[in-house]
């Protein structure tokens, strides 16, 4: 079984702005903003963390439910997968 | 034997070549057509240089579509690239290729493409790739410099940049200028940079860009602030946090991607970092104007007063 793999794409650039992280495309003309949480997953984004390393280090981080957590990592990653800025190798099942 | 220098030597032929200073670096232009090298020339005259050019571009002109067919295929055209040192478009307008050891770049381009009198002319285009490939030849990626969509207005010794998309107000803006209220840089693209190290003072020069204020001199001057432009029915300004700011500007630099340039995403990062310092000790302001140009005047010196207060804090 192939293991679960989420990495930052590689034609990509990113600057943190105060609590934000602008990530550009190296087109120079995609850019994109992340808020305080999906900057806090973009940045575990290693090749190394998976979904449920993500959740556990965002309820040590932020007041969250690990319910609640687990479907904000979900939304953000299939958000940021569809904007091209990072892979993961699995499928995202509902919820 | 030295390869830059021996291309140096190579890029110093003069048959109709215009060698223009642009910033801190010499790009040479070799045309293709008596005429427009004679055009350009004059166009250019106040960025003529004798010194050995960083780059040279070699341009080759072709005619295979028409006028109109020209303008329909510039706006669908998309770069690509086969190696990190060439370029093509979609369209099959313009093609070049780069060899940084003999400090040579090529362009196949239709005709139009650099005759200024079109209204298609990419000639900003291939002045920002000369500049940005002389810019990694002379300081190897470290020299903080970009090319900047904004019109630039000297005044009171200070460069104040109006920034925006295509359509924002840059050359509403520079025509509204008369003599009282400042000089106009250029009203499409200057250039950015820091060229001292040891400074922190962030440079605005003019460069070889035509718009519509001819250039009648280079300007270098201290950045001021910057004013993202939106043309409105009120006249009013806002300071833009540091993300919007970062976000906004970063819209409006000529990425070497935008012109055709392979190996990118090094020079990215290093305008990136520069655009990052920049709103880390420039102002950056939203301003929004309508058709009247003493309520903008006034709006300005608004700018000037909020950027001159914070710089003292």
């Amino acid at each position: 079984m192939t293991p679960e793999s989420i990495t930052k794409a590689e034609d990509i650039i990113s600057r943190r702005v105060g609590d934000d992280v602008v990530v550009i495309k190296d087109d120079g003309q995609s850019l994109y903003v992340l808020n305080k949480t999906a900057a806090f997953i973009w940045d575990m984004c290693d090749g190394v963390s998976g979904i449920e390393d993500i959740v556990q280090k965002l309820c040590e981080r932020f007041e969250v439910t690990p319910e609640e957590a687990r479907e904000d990592v979900k939304k953000i990653i299939k958000v940021l997968t569809k904007m091209g800025v990072i892979k993961y190798n699995k499928e995202l099942s509902k919820g | 034997m030295n390869p830059l220098a021996e291309g140096a030597k190579e890029g110093s032929s003069d048959v109709n070549a215009v060698r223009l200073q642009i910033g801190e670096v010499c790009c040479a232009f070799k045309f293709f057509d008596d005429k427009i090298y004679h055009s350009l020339r004059d166009l250019y005259s106040v960025f003529l240089t004798d010194d050995t050019p960083d780059v040279t571009m070699e341009l080759e002109g072709f005619e295979r579509l028409s006028a109109g067919n020209l303008g329909k295929a510039v706006r669908r055209t998309v770069y690509t690239h086969k190696t990190k040192n060439d370029f093509q478009t979609s369209s099959n307008i313009m093609s070049g290729e780069y060899d940084l050891t003999t400090r040579f770049i090529k362009i196949n381009a239709e005709k139009r493409l650099a005759d200024p009198e079109s209204k298609v002319n990419h000639l900003n285009r291939m002045v920002s790739l000369a500049y940005y490939m002389a810019c990694r030849i002379k300081y190897f990626e470290s020299y903080p410099a970009m090319m900047m969509h904004a019109a630039g207005i000297l005044r009171n010794g200070r460069a104040l940049l109006f920034t925006g998309p295509s359509g924002a107000g840059k050359t509403t803006l520079a025509g509204f200028c008369g003599e009282r209220d400042g000089e106009v840089i250029n009203d499409e693209i200057v250039l950015v940079s820091r060229p001292d190290a040891a400074s922190k003072e962030v440079t605005v020069r003019s460069a070889p860009i035509l718009g519509a204020f001819p250039c009648r001199r280079i300007v270098t001057a201290p950045l001021h602030s910057i004013s993202l432009l939106k043309q409105s029915k009120k006249t009013s300004v806002r300071r833009l946090d540091k993300t919007e700011a970062y976000l906004r500007l970063m819209r409006q630099i000529i990425t070497p991607t935008c012109i055709g340039h392979g190996r990118k995403r090094e020079i990215l990062a290093l305008i990136a970092d520069f655009s990052m310092e920049i709103i880390s000790s420039i102002p950056v302001f939203e301003l929004e104007f309508s058709l009247n140009r003493e309520a903008l005047w006034r709006a300005v010196g608004e700018i000037e007063g909020m950027a001159d207060k914070e710089a003292k804090q």
